[in-house]
């Protein structure tokens, strides 16, 4: 405890304001005071867990070798788009459910499919 | 411009469609986006109170490519005579108005707000009802002839067609999502290449509706009502995000998809072919999250810089989840 605030713990006390600004404001106002602390929410969460590993570990299990994120999706991508990959491509389906289920857990943890997914 | 109409202009244009005495005493912007603004207005007519909702196209003319709204006023009323629950259109505003594009319609009484009658106790009778009414209310619209809607300057394409637009669409954000490469890949191999066969809605979900305790009172948002496949409208209905996580009940978050596609058969609909309806399904799926893929877009480009904006780019995962339990379970 050094008496900082971190970064996670800052981004938590503006989520906080926001929730009693929420209660003073109406309309359109109310509604993004409350879109803006679902933002800072994902952005804890991030903080806490980025998603980025398990989407790499699954572009890795696909495309055959490791390399920057950005390039093993546009890979994959091209492979789905020329046909070389699809839905009967063996182990591709459940590895890009694996990646977008961490996705989820970060953007929105409460969706109805996560819960399903994670049995939640 | 739209935001700019006055009461007393707006109440002369009422006195001219019904050939009587209308006062307007305030407008009130109800909610606006980036191609149309809504309006409540409130007007009494022969000295009772006229409640009424004003939608315009938001800088004054239609923009490029959307369904103006003296055209969307047109398709709401052949709807409406039709049989279909939708609000009566009572004033249309014409050029010598000046006062831009838009309508002017009843307001109809109820819930409109989703979650609210998905989930509320007084809805429980609504709910029961609403899946044989939205039915009925397709398979009359879908079983009116191309010549009913003669006049009006609407769009239409095959489904093969539609899928390319959006292809074309995701291409041009240069963003790289394996998920809908997957739906667009897997669509483009079971969509049919056929021709329109009936005026579809377009957007017919829960968020779209007028709901009373008794069920369905009003269908709204005509805007995107185009030529196509009838099964598109069915497979939109069910779509998972407007279920507002009802996910056990497919149709709308309300009902169960035997019971939609057995009350449209016997209000005279086609019969639902139950492969092809799935596949319909799926193109829901994806359409909703290009929709979120295009509303970010008008944050990150800086069009419409916005908090709400710029988090719904963060539903993108619900749709990529969503589309690949599709392909893992068969179903959603």
């Amino acid at each position: 405890m050094s008496g900082t605030p971190s970064v996670s713990q800052l981004v938590d006390a503006v989520r906080l304001f926001l929730a009693e600004a929420e209660t003073e404001l109406s309309g359109r106002l109310a509604f993004h005071a409350k879109v803006a602390g679902n933002a800072l929410a994902i952005v804890t969460r991030e903080l806490a867990a980025s998603p980025e590993p398990a989407e790499r570990a699954a572009l890795t299990a696909l495309t055959g070798h490791d390399g920057p994120t950005a390039e093993l999706r546009h890979e994959l991508c091209e492979r789905l788009r020329d046909g070389r990959a699809n839905a009967q491509t063996p182990g591709l389906v459940d590895a890009l459910y694996a990646a977008a289920v961490a996705q989820v857990a970060v953007d929105n943890p409460r969706y109805a499919t996560f819960k399903r997914a994670t049995g939640a | 411009m739209a935001l700019d109409i006055k009461p007393d202009a707006l109440a002369a244009v009422l006195a001219r469609t019904t050939g009587t005495d209308v006062q307007v005493t305030r407008i009130d912007a109800l909610s606006g986006g980036a191609s149309s603004a809504t309006f409540a207005v409130k007007a009494s007519k022969d000295g009772a109170d006229w409640p009424l909702i004003m939608q315009c196209s938001a800088a004054g003319e239609p923009a490029p490519g959307a369904m103006a709204k003296r055209t969307q006023a047109r398709l709401q009323e052949v709807a409406r005579k039709a049989g279909l629950p939708v609000a009566e259109t009572v004033a249309i505003l014409e050029a010598e108005d000046g006062l831009g594009d838009g309508f002017v319609m009843t307001r109809i009484d109820g819930e409109s707000l989703a979650p609210r009658y998905l989930r509320l106790p007084e809805y429980a009778a609504a709910r029961e009802a609403m899946t044989a009414q939205c039915a009925t209310a397709l398979a009359r619209l879908h079983a009116l002839p191309r010549s009913a809607f003669d006049g009006l300057p609407l769009t239409g394409g095959s489904p093969q067609a539609l899928l390319a637009k959006s292809f074309a669409a995701y291409r041009n954000f240069g963003i790289e999502l394996p998920a809908y490469d997957l739906a667009f890949a897997w669509l483009k191999e079971r969509l049919p290449d056929t021709e329109p066969t009936a005026l579809v809605h377009g957007d017919f979900r829960s968020g779209n509706f007028i709901v009373g305790t008794d069920g369905l009172r009003a269908i709204l948002d005509w805007e995107l009502g185009h030529f196509g496949d009838p099964l598109e409208d069915m497979g939109w209905l069910c779509g998972n995000a407007w279920r507002f996580g009802n996910w056990q009940k497919p149709v709308g978050g309300f009902g169960e998809r035997e019971a939609l596609y057995a009350a449209y058969e016997a209000a005279g609909g086609a019969k639902v072919d139950r492969d092809a309806v799935h596949i319909w399904e799926v193109w829901g799926t994806l359409r909703w999250g290009m929709s979120c893929v295009m509303l970010v877009s008008d944050h990150l480009s800086g069009r419409v810089p916005s908090v709400e904006r710029a988090t719904i780019g963060r539903r993108i995962s619900e749709n990529e989840l969503d589309l690949l339990y599709l392909f893992k379970h068969g179903s959603i």
